[in-house]
């Protein structure tokens, strides 16, 4: 809720007081002194992580205990699809009495390929947990929005507490705003508590997460620190995606820093088949695809080097038979960056393999063919009526052969 | 039978894969100028036969030219609308501004003036808002899209593709007519399956690129059904990724009933690894959420096919509904396993399979194991021609950009301050005599020893000059020029010689017919009787035959290469043929043999290769005008008269030292002049010298001015703390007698070294008590990198001087600087013990070898200071040319200019 609380104000929608983790002790004193007790969470950057779940959510009665709460959940890991996550800091949030527990959630569905809202009055809890018919799915008109009555019919179906109802219609519509203005793809809360005001029911947001969809600008207007968004990256991916302002991709991730194989794939299929076979050995998964210009192939391969050339055996130029990259292009990007790598750092000891098709071809391979001649660089180019796979296997087999004839000072045998 | 009800529960217009694109269609394409369509349309529209009506250009009306007519261009669709019928819309606008698009075009529609049936969205990163608001006007609107992040969509059949650029630049190519419909989920892989079916004999009816950003518009329902009611289509291909419940929503709905299907299905499904992914890599949308990441798609497939994945050593083991690849290069084989399930053929005949099939490649001496090895492989036309219409392009091209503060030739490597030629530092460099290092500056390559015998042969030759180049030298001389200043009026007399031009005729003609004959290698035997058939094709004739030099210099080049070398072939055709200048035909063939294999493995480009006469020529002239005060020496005399050819066979460096001292060189000192010249070679692409000469290349001047370039940036300043070195060792020496400098116990440099410390001590003192802000300092000591220690040590200083200990070369006057650093230090003039800097090496060099002609008063002052400086042109003019070389191959006419911003007007 540290970044939540602010984001859910825009819209109206009621949220507990949140202290960070730098509160006094008798800021935490006054939280709990006004419930009685106050709940204590990690901090997820990313929007990753099931909390709850995780056990790491902590509700405490005394100072005392909150500061030991702290303590433990203050660099608190847990698993998020094999990856381990780690906390960064905590907030000390008011604890809201309540009965009940509602889930909100709008996401986009490629089932109706429109914006969906899911709901039950039985949250609080991992909803794939619950019975399906315990759960509201629906979708509504992206143009027209989420209206009052989407929220009064999922309700009524769901058989909800009347009392609930009226509150949740009032205020949950407000959301769909937020959504649709700042870049949202996903909006979850869970739970909403329901805390009775003078004999009325206030639905408050107690947790909070959200994803933000890259190619919409608007989210930037939430002013969300960076560091939210950028934990998982690393100083390479986010050296590369400095570079997303130029036509095509430049989508990396690391994949293995100790990889002896470093590729550049091409198309968004190469990058899937060619991750998968390389599997380990590949430093990075890429794609640069989408027909990229000079000057951005020669800083993306300029900073692959930087980062991977010292460790790799194999350089992996993949790709099918492209429809609109020039080959050309790309390739005297890739090759003049390696030529001007090896000016400045000494020539690699590297083989290169490359398995392309597409518009200049020829013209690609020969400057390439070129610039390692020059250096003297091993190479072996195969078009596009070689298996993509195959090409890629080849290149897992020269990179056994490369590991297997270092010698002990790790200085590699192979003239 | 076509079904005509639309089973699903949205809107969908297309109900049969014949009417995704269809020869009936009308395009208008959005943004059609920009960058990528400017490319695509073209060739779209001449493949589809013109089906392109008109294009928008925000702001920029006009006609983009087509192989099939211009299409019009107009700055609003508005206009297109008023004057066109279209019922397709392609964009290509960026990413904000297609939903825009999507809007103008849907409002038309809904006005009724347009009866647009489909958008095609090529623009990448399209916002999820925009996905799902671009999803919902269209379904108002009943329009199929397509994208965004689409390649297109294409039809083999009717010869039509619309949208983005699926088969490339060369459609016909890829999309043969067939059997089978592809959907993929990538563009690229669209058109990579279809050329991997093509393997097996099987062509497309249609394929669409559906991109895979997180909506899919046109999804694999709908593409089923469509499929269903082609009768074209015999087999779908589904490439999938993960992420999106499209897959199982179609399978779902067939099984269901919800529409009929029941034609085979070959599905691949990859990217198991980003189930670890937090966020997007490749497409926006092959991000898995929970349950349908790339195992659950898997397993979809599986289960609707109800047989394991596809085994290509038991190809027979599909099912009916089909079967699920692991991998798309396994898509051939299912395909034609399945198609003869249902008893259909194959579209054509196969066009081979998807083994490796090396098309280009080199292994530089790694000695690969067995099973890695592979062989080159004729490509497939029309890359087979390109190939080999590349390779017959001997020489390397080089990219050509601003070189004003650059060069491919030398640089100080950082961490050794050491600088270095074509990556071989010049300490490695001192061991070569002066011919072999003038080779290697242009080749890049150390020439075989063997060929230096015929390459000195060939240098002597080219030293002899016109007497009016002397005549010019004297009068600049007598008029109080310097020795380089001399030298220029020289060289600036050869511009581009007639020999220059013969040799390049010759040269051209020689690489000429090693292409035509096919020669990769540059051993290689040929017939010669052909070959000089195909010589005289190539090879300007003359009237004359061999004469004297030119019989001495066959005999030479017969006796030392046989059949495999071009010296070999050269010298026979001189014998066979008349020739207009034999001599310059045969020392070209020389020098063309010397730089074939740099022209193989493409170190130097060709021009360089054609020009290696020219620039040996004007280099070997150089250095016999810079014997002018030794004009009449016996060896240079006789080398310029070509009567005894002997004089001819000396080495080079030999004819240089004659140049420069005007005799012969006793005991080791040809060894150390080598290592002078070695020493000079370069200080870098930044030393006035070499920016002289690039600066004249800018100009795009003859090879010969830019030596003279070279000349009028060197002066008196260069070689200067060598000079001002020599003149301190004469100063410390002064009144000591030394006989032979070789020996270096003849005197005790220990004291000498002991009193020129406290002398600077007390000169020092001196001057720091008289306020002096400046004084002078001892040349050749300290330098501001090899400094800070105890004991400080120039390595390249170090290098060489161990290196001459190891041979028992002495030198009284280094081991005297090599005391006088330690005694500077005693004295407690420095605070720790300097390095003697490279500098020194020239100095103490140079002062030894005109020790004896300076002992015995046949040579002054200025003398020396000549001398000490030719030396260093000589060693300098080898590194220079290759800094012309390297600035004529990469620079750009007048890269040099400062610009203007870093210019300043001072007062």
């Amino acid at each position: 809720m540290k970044y939540g609380a602010p984001i859910l104000s825009l819209s109206g929608f009621p949220i507990p007081e949140i202290l960070d983790a730098d509160a006094t002790m008798d800021e935490i004193e006054d939280l709990i002194h006004k419930r009685g007790k106050c709940v204590v969470k990690p901090v997820f950057y990313g929007g990753v992580g099931k909390k709850g779940k995780a056990g790491l959510v902590k509700i405490v009665g005394t100072v005392g205990d909150a500061l030991k709460a702290k303590q433990s959940l203050y660099f608190a890991e847990h698993f998020f699809h094999n990856e381990r996550i780690r906390s960064n800091g905590v907030t000390f949030e008011e604890f809201i009495p309540s009965s009940y527990e509602i889930y909100f959630n709008f996401s986009v569905s490629t089932v109706s390929r429109r914006v969906n809202f899911t709901m039950t009055h039985h949250g609080g809890v991992d909803i794939e947990e619950l019975d399906k018919s315990m759960i509201f799915e629906g979708s509504f008109d992206a143009i027209t929005g989420l209206k009052s009555y989407h929220i009064i019919d999922a309700l009524t179906q769901l058989n909800a507490p009347p009392e609930i109802i009226s509150p949740l219609t009032q205020y949950l519509p407000n959301l769909w705003n937020l959504y649709n203005d700042f870049g949202f793809t996903t909006l979850e809360i869970n739970p909403i508590r329901m805390e009775n005001v003078n004999g009325r029911l206030i639905p408050i947001a107690c947790d909070f997460k959200a994803q933000f969809d890259q190619d919409n600008p608007q989210y930037k207007r939430l002013n969300i620190p960076s560091e939210v968004f950028h934990t998982d990256l690393t100083d390479f991916e986010a050296e590369i995606n400095q570079l997303r302002t130029y036509q095509g991709q430049s989508d990396v991730v690391v994949i293995n820093p100790e990889g002896t194989i470093t590729p550049f794939m091409f198309g968004g299929g190469a990058n899937s088949a060619a991750t998968e076979v390389l599997s380990t050995k590949t430093t990075i998964s890429s794609d640069f695809g989408g027909n990229p210009p000079y000057e951005k192939m020669y800083d993306i391969a300029s900073i692959t080097y930087k980062y991977w050339l010292k460790n790799t055996n194999v350089l992996l130029v993949i790709g099918g038979k492209a429809n609109n990259t020039d080959i050309y292009v790309t390739f005297k990007g890739i090759f003049d960056a390696l030529r001007d790598y090896s000016a400045a750092n000494g020539k690699p000891e590297i083989y290169v393999i490359a398995g392309r098709g597409g518009p200049n071809l020829i013209k690609g391979f020969s400057y390439a063919a070129n610039i390692l001649d020059n250096l003297e660089i091993p190479y072996k180019f195969f078009g596009y009526d070689s298996s993509m796979l195959e090409v890629i296997q080849y290149a897992v087999d020269v990179d056994n052969w490369m590991l297997q004839n270092r010698n002990d000072r790790g200085k590699r045998q192979i003239g | 039978m076509v079904k005509t009800d639309n089973p699903f529960p949205y809107f969908v217009g297309i109900k049969s894969l014949k009417e995704v694109a269809t020869t009936e269609n009308r395009v208008v394409v959005m943004n059609i100028l920009g960058n990528e369509s400017r490319k695509v349309t073209p060739v779209s529209h001449s493949y589809s036969g013109g089906n392109v009506v008109a294009g928008v250009q925000y702001g920029r009306p006009g006609e983009l030219q087509t192989p099939a007519g211009d299409i019009p261009v107009y700055s609003r669709l508005a206009e297109v609308v008023e004057r066109h019928s279209f019922d397709t819309g392609v964009i290509y606008l960026p990413p904000q501004a297609v939903f825009y698009a999507v809007s103008e075009l849907c409002h038309y529609k809904s006005t009724g003036q347009s009866d647009l049936k489909k958008i095609i969205i090529v623009t990448e990163k399209i916002s999820v808002k925009d996905q799902r608001m671009i999803r919902a006007i269209c379904q108002t609107n009943e329009i199929d899209v397509f994208g965004a992040n689409s390649l297109g969509i294409a039809d083999s059949w009717n010869h039509v593709r619309i949208g983005g650029a699926l088969g490339g630049d060369n459609p016909e190519e890829t999309l043969l007519k067939g059997s089978v419909a592809i959907h993929s989920n990538s563009g690229n892989f669209g058109n990579t399956i279809a050329e991997y079916l093509k393997t097996e004999g099987i062509g497309t009816t249609t394929i669409v690129s559906s991109g895979k950003d997180i909506i899919i518009q046109f999804a694999a329902a709908e593409f089923l059904n469509a499929v269903q009611n082609d009768d074209r289509t015999k087999l779908a291909v589904l490439y999938v990724e993960p992420g999106g419940f499209y897959e199982k929503q179609a399978l779902d709905w067939i099984e269901e009933g919800k529409f009929e299907f029941d034609k085979p299905i070959v599905a691949c499904v990859t990217g198991r690894w980003k189930a670890n992914l937090s966020r997007a890599v490749g497409h926006a949308g092959a991000l898995a959420d929970s349950n349908d990441d790339a195992e659950s798609k898997e397993k979809w497939f599986d289960d609707y096919f109800g047989v394991p994945v596809f085994d290509p050593t038991h190809p027979d083991r599909v099912g009916k509904r089909g079967v699920r690849v692991v991998s798309i290069q396994h898509i051939p084989a299912a395909a034609k396993a399945l198609l003869t399930l249902y008893g259909n053929k194959n579209d054509f005949e196969p066009t081979g399979n998807l083994g490796l099939k090396l098309w280009m490649g080199k292994d530089f001496g790694w000695k690969l194991p067995p099973n890695l090895k592979l062989e080159l492989t004729k490509a497939i036309p029309p890359y087979d021609k390109q190939i080999e219409d590349a390779q017959r392009q001997l020489g390397a091209t080089f990219l050509r950009q601003r070189m004003r503060n650059a060069s491919g030739a030398s640089r100080i490597n950082p961490e050794t301050q050491v600088a270095e030629l074509h990556g071989i530092p010049v300490i490695d460099l001192i061991d070569n005599p002066l011919e072999s290092n003038m080779l290697f500056a242009i080749t890049k390559m150390k020439p075989e020893e063997k060929k230096l015998e015929l390459v000195n042969i060939c240098l002597n030759y080219l030293s002899k000059s016109e007497t009016f180049a002397f005549e010019t030298m004297r009068n600049a001389l007598n008029n109080g020029a310097t020795p380089n200043e001399a030298l220029l009026s020289a060289v600036g007399t050869l511009g581009d010689h007639p020999r220059f031009r013969l040799s390049r005729k010759y040269a051209k003609a020689l690489i000429d017919i090693f292409v035509e004959l096919g020669i990769k290698e540059y051993d290689h035997k040929v017939d010669f009787q052909e070959a000089q058939e195909t010589a005289r094709k190539f090879i300007p004739s003359g009237n004359k035959k061999p004469e004297d030099f030119e019989n001495y210099l066959i005999e030479k080049m017969l006796s030392k290469y046989g059949e495999g070398n071009i010296i070999y072939y050269a010298a026979r055709y001189a014998q066979e043929n008349l020739l207009e200048n034999p001599a310059l035909f045969l020392i070209t063939s020389i020098f063309v043999s010397i730089s074939l294999p740099a022209l193989v493995l493409k170190k130097i480009s060709r021009e360089t290769a054609e020009n290696m006469f020219t620039y040996l020529a004007i280099e070997a002239q150089m250095v016999t005008w810079m014997g002018i005060s030794n004009f009449d020496n016996e060896v240079l005399s006789a080398i310029r008269e070509r009567k005894d050819f002997k004089y001819l066979e000396g080495s080079f460096t030999q004819t240089a030292y004659h140049a420069i001292f005007g005799e012969a060189p006793e005991g080791n000192r040809l060894k150390e002049f080598q290592a002078l010249l070695g020493l000079t070679l370069t200080n870098g692409p930044g030393t006035i010298s070499a920016k002289g000469a690039k600066e004249s290349v800018s100009a795009r001047n003859n090879i010969s001015t830019a030596y003279a370039g070279f000349l009028s940036n060197t002066g008196l300043s260069h070689g200067g703390n060598g000079y001002e070195a020599i003149q301190f060792l004469l100063k410390s020496f002064d009144g000591v007698e030394i006989t032979e400098p070789e020996s270096t116990t003849v005197v005790n440099v220990e004291e000498i070294s002991k009193k020129v410390a406290i002398r600077y001590k007390n000169y020092k003192e001196e001057a720091k008590r008289s306020g002096a802000t400046s004084y002078d300092r001892i040349p050749c000591v300290n330098h501001p990198v090899f400094k800070g220690k105890q004991v400080n040590i120039d390595p390249r200083e170090d290098f060489i001087y161990k290196r001459f200990k190891e041979e028992k070369i002495g030198n009284i006057f280094w081991e005297f600087y090599h005391n006088l650093v330690q005694s500077l230090y005693n004295e407690g003039v420095s605070k720790n013990v300097y390095c003697v800097n490279i500098d020194a090496v020239i100095a103490v060099i140079s002062l030894k070898l005109m020790w004896k002609a300076y002992s015995e008063n046949r040579i002054g002052d200025e003398d020396m200071q000549r001398i000490g400086f030719f030396i260093f042109l000589i060693g300098r003019m080898t590194g220079v040319t290759a800094e012309i070389i390297d600035h004529r191959n990469r620079g750009l006419d007048m890269d040099t200019r400062t610009p203007q911003s870093e210019l300043k007007f001072v007062v």
